[in-house]
């Protein structure tokens, strides 16, 4: 059948009409092989454009089109819905790209002219060998996991829940909160954060469309985008969560001190615990690792004192098996260890701390409940605050967090609230203030508060040195002059990292993990919150660092994703565009199956071949290139298609 | 008694390995000569070339070329012979994909003679001598062939019918092809004689195979104790096996040896060289710039590995200039 083409040359306005000669363009195309009709318009992706070709196309008959305008990236999509809609498949469409690729790059109109015909010449050849392809639908579950309790997980999970889908929230840890319950005040409003906090972890706790799992992890994902299979450990808590109302009795009488890890390890807590004060869900925990009874001795005092009944030694993990249609990820940051560079004497020298440490040192329900105190119980006189520890630099983390410029800011405003008369220094290289409230914080809290500024030659042009008790600060500043400077307390800011066991949990989803252990997006700009793997978003700091603004907003911008594509009792719509393999010419050699980014194969092992999960595929090519045998099919790139437009390209005569 | 078929062999440029592979028959080839009347073989027979100028058009049902095309009296002969044949048959990786052979698209034509005829340390060429394609001796005038500037695969000259492929075929396939012709159950025309997936599928080591390789390094045999019981590529020895036709019975790796390719390409490849540096690259274990140069270096003569039997017939062609695309 001889196919009948129909050209369409944007002007794109002033775009594409003053760059390249399109009387020229016109006339090259017209004589095209196949080619029915070429014609200019003023701007095909306004409403008159686009109801143009689509008369076009049912007056000439034409079975497939030629788009001469910008990138397909920008209006594929219009045009695809614009042949779809005169009765044509879609695919049927092929965009030459004559304005980012021939107006754009040039002032020379007779060069931007040829270039836009060898790829007009090119969009022709390959648009015949164009097969229809349709959109494929498969039954889905419409329920989300969504895993780690923090911030971002709670404002997803709070989205999600409606009426028809449930919300599984797990965290493992005893209670939700994540980061953002440790902090005692929020920039840039100094808003109390168990104000901010405390209402929504409530919502939490309290909706039923949300199943919260806290001291739990996921073990095993299996399936793909609408069809999840996930495997849920939940850690004994050995309290019975009916019973027990929190009311502290167990853990008086527990004989066992550890590290308090919720305080970053300033003071001790026991055993059986609540991580602290207001936690939520607000029940005790035993720690097993450090009982007493589970290392072998015979201890039972907090069962004893238990009015409740509510301890059970013999409790036990257990497996659930959740169905879900979606999964996000919003397992947090960590710090930057600042133990890692020793210059900072952090870890040696009294008295020096991270800005989480200072978080729990300043806050009422930390370690000093609120007082801002050195170790020997005195109040600082003079506190130097450390911008860019371990970020900026090519050592360790090239990145900015972003964040620190702004809670050094808070930090500096709470010591004065605290010790009016505390000298505060900050040492920095530059500051980042981004957005429309930090640059005013700042300001605020600058211009309130008597505040010394030292501007470092580089971020790392600082080390500290204990002197008589105290902490040396040596440093060049950004006149090249060496100094040295004396304070009982020094403040680090590290870089925010993605959290400690980011590894692990990445190879649980087998999602990528990018630089500093942050989980990769797909495209930083258009899909930042979805991860390599479709149907699995991540947010908040699990991504990237943010403040807690973008967190909540990441949080919620995968459930939109989510909510808008996994519709209870509607079919999921996947992408056309994917691979196919012919399992009848496959060798069986494997090569493709560790290549594929979306775990889309899977050896036969009973036929010796591989298949392709066309749920999972996202028609990337990988496998296509590699396979040795040639017989894995990208639909809508095929060799075919491919060489043929190559060709138009290189043959064109002008 | 009904007419026996007429079955001709000739070859080009090869290096004898194909008509080897004839007499490897055995005892087969008895059963050969029973059904068919072998009109013409060089290799064998006393038959001049007038003699098959003398045949009929068609009369012979199938010939079997082997060996490239290098000089033009090769040209000709696959001409006549196309011409007195129902069926032509390209016997062998030279007469499939140029073999071998081919190779030589990787030199000028002049610079294969510069180094044969002088640059070698053991010729001795005092008087400049050079291949010719006339020349006069004692008063006569003596013609030789032609050397082209290239060499090209049968299909590049004559139309062929088949293609029994490897460097040399087996037994069986050749059996196998001339079986076919006289039973009539050829398959589509065009079609190669072997299977349709690459070897890997009846590789004996495809049990080792794990689903990913990882390659930090491009290893030759002599460099370490491997295991003969396991994939070689897993272990790091370049194997063309996924990207190369199944069908040879893995002789090579039934020796110990990986696959080095002769049997081209799959029906779905248009590149075998291509294919083989993409799919090994895909195995590269690394994604820093200077390291995945490492890596790469470690593959000895890559373009000569990858298209030791399918330059002339590759789209990469060659280094040769003049080489005409169409």
């Amino acid at each position: 059948m001889t196919e009948r083409i129909g050209v369409y040359i944007c002007e794109c306005g002033p775009n594409i009409k003053d760059a390249i000669d399109l009387d020229e363009v016109v006339k090259f195309a017209k004589d095209l092989e196949d080619v029915v009709l070429a014609r200019p318009f003023g701007l095909l992706c306004s409403q008159e454009g686009k109801t143009f070709i689509e008369k076009e196309i049912q007056e000439h008959n034409l079975s497939r089109v030629v788009i001469a305008a910008c990138s397909p990236k920008e209006h594929e999509h219009t045009f695809r819905k614009v042949l779809e809609k005169s009765g044509l498949n879609p695919f049927a469409l092929q965009i030459a790209n004559i304005r980012e690729q021939c107006a754009w790059v040039t002032n020379d109109k007779v060069l931007a002219t040829e270039k836009a015909k060898a790829l007009i010449s090119a969009a022709i050849r390959r648009v015949v060998l164009q097969e229809p392809l349709t959109e494929r639908q498969i039954e889905c579950q419409s329920d989300v996991l969504v895993v780690g309790a923090g911030i971002a997980g709670i404002s997803a999970a709070l989205t999600l829940a409606q009426k028809e889908r449930k919300v599984y929230l797990v965290e493992k840890l005893p209670s939700i909160g994540g980061k953002v319950a440790r902090y005692e005040d929020l920039f840039p409003s100094l808003e109390c954060a168990s104000c901010v906090l405390d209402p929504i972890q409530d919502e939490v706790l309290h909706n039923e469309q949300i199943d919260v799992l806290a001291l739990s992890e996921i073990e095993e994902v299996l399936g793909y985008y609408g069809n999840f299979i996930v495997k849920v450990r939940k850690r004994a808590r050995f309290v019975d969560v009916c019973s027990c109302i929190g009311c502290g009795a167990c853990f008086e009488v527990c004989p066992v001190k550890v590290r308090n890890e919720y305080n970053e390890g300033l003071d001790e807590r026991k055993a059986v615990y609540i991580p602290y004060p207001g936690s939520l869900p607000n029940l005790a925990v035993i720690d097993k690792e450090h009982c007493l009874r589970f290392n072998g001795k015979a201890c039972s005092a907090c069962q004893e004192a238990c009015p409740f009944g509510s301890i059970n030694y013999g409790e036990e993990d257990t497996i659930e098996e959740l169905k879900v249609g979606a999964i996000i990820i919003a397992t947090g940051f960590d710090l930057f260890d600042p133990g890692k560079v020793p210059k900072y004497g952090y870890g040696t020298i009294e008295n020096v701390y991270t800005s989480l440490e200072f978080e729990r040192l300043i806050s009422s329900t930390g370690p000093t409940e609120g007082k801002l105190l050195l170790k020997n119980s005195k109040p600082p006189e003079k506190i130097a605050l450390v911008h860019c520890v371990g970020s900026r630099s090519m050592e360790s983390n090239e990145h900015c967090s972003g964040v620190c410029c702004t809670y050094l800011s808070k930090f500096a405003h709470q010591a004065k609230e605290k010790l009016p008369d505390v000298e505060i220094t900050q040492f920095f290289s530059d500051l980042c203030l981004p957005g429309k409230e930090a640059q005013v914080f700042f300001n605020k809290v600058s211009s309130n508060n008597e505040i010394e500024f030292i501007r470092l030659k580089s971020p790392d042009s600082l080390d500290i040195i204990e002197q008589g008790g105290k902490a040396l600060v040596r440093y060049t500043d950004v006149y090249e002059e060496p100094k040295t400077a004396q304070y009982d307390m020094v403040v680090l800011a590290p870089a925010m990292v993605g959290a400690t066991d980011a590894a692990r949990v990445a190879a649980v989803y087998d999602i990528a993990q990018g630089k500093a252990g942050f989980f990769s997006e797909e495209d930083t700009t258009l899909y930042p919150v979805a991860s390599s793997m479709e149907g699995i978003f991540v947010a908040g700091c699990a991504q990237g660092p943010k403040d807690i603004g973008a967190s909540v907003a990441q949080g919620q911008a995968a459930a939109g994703k989510i909510l808008s594509r996994l519709v209870p009792g509607e079919k999921l719509a996947l992408e056309a565009a994917v691979c196919e393999i012919d399992e009848g010419l496959c060798s069986g050699c494997k090569t493709c199956i560790g290549l594929c980014s979306y775990n889309a194969m899977t050896f036969d092992d009973k036929e010796k071949c591989v298949s392709i999960n066309e749920v999972l595929c996202r028609g990337c090519g990988t496998c296509v290139a590699a396979c040795p045998s040639g017989v894995i099919k990208a639909k809508h790139f095929t060799d075919r298609q491919m060489f043929s437009e190559i060709e138009g390209l290189l043959r064109y005569s002008s | 008694m009904p007419k026996k078929p007429k079955i001709a062999f000739y070859w080009c440029s090869s290096c004898g390995g194909c008509e080897e592979s004839i007499l490897d028959l055995a005892e087969d080839i008895l059963a050969v000569v029973e059904a068919v009347d072998i009109v013409f073989w060089p290799v064998a027979l006393d038959v001049k070339y007038k003699d098959v100028a003398a045949m009929g058009d068609g009369e012979i049902t199938a010939t079997l070329i082997n060996g490239a095309i290098r000089i033009d009296e090769h040209e000709s002969m696959a001409r006549l012979l196309r011409q007195k044949s129902k069926l032509l048959i390209a016997h062998g990786s030279c007469a499939h994909l140029g073999g071998v052979v081919s190779l030589a698209n990787f030199s000028e034509r002049e610079d294969i003679f510069t180094r044969l005829y002088s640059d070698v340390p053991t010729v001795k060429n005092p008087q400049g001598l050079f291949p010719k394609s006339g020349t006069i001796d004692s008063g006569n005038y003596l013609e030789l062939p032609g050397f082209n500037d290239t060499v090209k695969t049968l299909d590049q000259v004559v139309e062929v019918d088949y293609y029994i492929p490897g460097c040399p075929p087996t037994p069986e396939l050749i059996k196998e092809a001339i079986m076919a012709v006289l039973e009539d159950r050829l398959p589509e025309r065009g079609a190669v004689l072997a299977e349709s997936k690459a070897l890997c599928h009846t590789c004996p080591l495809k049990e080792s195979k794990p689903e990913t390789i990882r390659i930090k390094k491009f290893k030759r045999l002599y460099e370490f104790e491997w295991d003969p019981s396991r994939c070689f590529l897993e272990q790091g020895i370049v194997c063309l096996g996924p990207v190369t036709r199944g069908g040879c019975n893995a002789r090579c790796i039934g020796a110990n040896m990986p696959c080095s390719g002769c049997f081209g390409p799959l029906d779905n490849v248009t590149d075998q060289g291509a294919k083989a540096a993409s799919f090994l690259a895909s195995l590269i274990d690394s994604t820093d710039e200077e390291e995945l140069q490492r890596i790469t270096a470690s593959i000895p003569d890559p373009a000569g590995l990858f298209y030791r039997y399918s330059l002339a017939s590759s789209m990469l062609k060659g280094k040769v200039a003049g080489n005409k695309s169409d």
